[in-house]
């Protein structure tokens, strides 16, 4: 009776992240990415990861940016995965012809890291995952605070917030740490 | 003064703007003063940052999940397709 009680709890917290309306948006949007990919000599597993890119980009967009572009979905996401193509893999904006909406689109700075940065992200992985994991919570599940401690099992916002700002040093402390023993990890 | 829980918390509300203009006038007069505090400012700015890559790490890792569900989901086989025939060889 308790399993099935804590059931429909955990399907809400492995979707919390991402809506389950992505399956169709999906279906609706890969292959156009895929054309375009094997247009430009990439295999599946090149669109695969550029889609998957695409995708985790188009769900930082704000709404206002939305409408600024004015596209549909599949445009927008296209669009996304035309700039991530030349961002990647170090291309010639000019191989790729942009229409005035894809123009408009804008990639994040940041989406692909640097090596020094990557590797710091797969060390903080291992070592602070716990705290990644809770630090990732508070700031991407957009919760109510009230609700987010509930959810992460501490009995009181206050409680939360404490583990919340204990994690953050840790993690800060961290990468204090490793920023001194590579000297070329600034940025 | 550097590392209190209190301080970390500060720093948060002085990187998101949430401070009042007073207080972030002060704030910044006490980074001036202690460098060490400009320093764990900086590197917490550094955490957001990470924590946001963690994360769009992470969506992939549940992208992956979506993926090899609609590529094995009997009823998603015109989908898959519809996919296999872009990349079919010329």
């Amino acid at each position: 009776m308790e399993a099935v009680a804590i059931q429909p709890n955990t399907i809400e917290r492995e979707q919390t992240y991402i809506h389950p309306s992505v399956d169709e948006l999906y279906e609706r949007t890969f292959p156009p990415v895929a054309t375009f990919v094997r247009k430009m000599g990439g295999s599946f597993d090149d669109a695969k990861d550029i889609f998957h890119d695409a995708l985790v980009v188009y769900m930082e967009v704000s709404e206002e940016d939305k409408r600024k572009v004015r596209a549909t979905q599949e445009a927008y996401l296209l669009g996304i995965a035309k700039h991530l193509w030349i961002r990647k893999y170090h291309r010639d904006s000019r191989e790729v012809e942009f229409n005035d909406a894809e123009n408009r689109i804008a990639i994040p700075e940041d989406f692909y890291p640097p090596v020094q940065t990557s590797r710091l992200l797969k060390f903080l992985e291992v070592a602070g995952k716990k705290c990644m994991d809770l630090l990732r919570a508070f700031y991407y599940q957009n919760l109510p605070m009230k609700k987010l401690a509930g959810k992460l099992g501490y009995a009181s916002e206050h409680s939360a917030s404490v583990q919340k700002y204990k994690c953050m040093e840790k993690i800060r402390n961290t990468v204090k740490e490793k920023s001194l023993s590579y000297d070329d990890f600034t940025e | 003064m550097t590392t209190s829980p209190n301080n970390t918390q500060r720093i948060e509300q002085y990187l998101q703007g949430r401070l009042s203009p007073s207080e972030e006038l002060l704030f910044e007069a006490r980074m001036i003063a202690h460098p060490e505090l400009r320093t764990e400012v900086r590197l917490q700015e550094k955490v957001y940052r990470l924590i946001r890559m963690y994360h769009r790490k992470k969506l992939k890792e549940e992208l992956e999940v979506v993926h090899q569900r609609l590529f094995h989901d009997p009823r998603k086989r015109s989908f898959r397709q519809r996919v296999e025939r872009i990349f079919k060889p010329e």
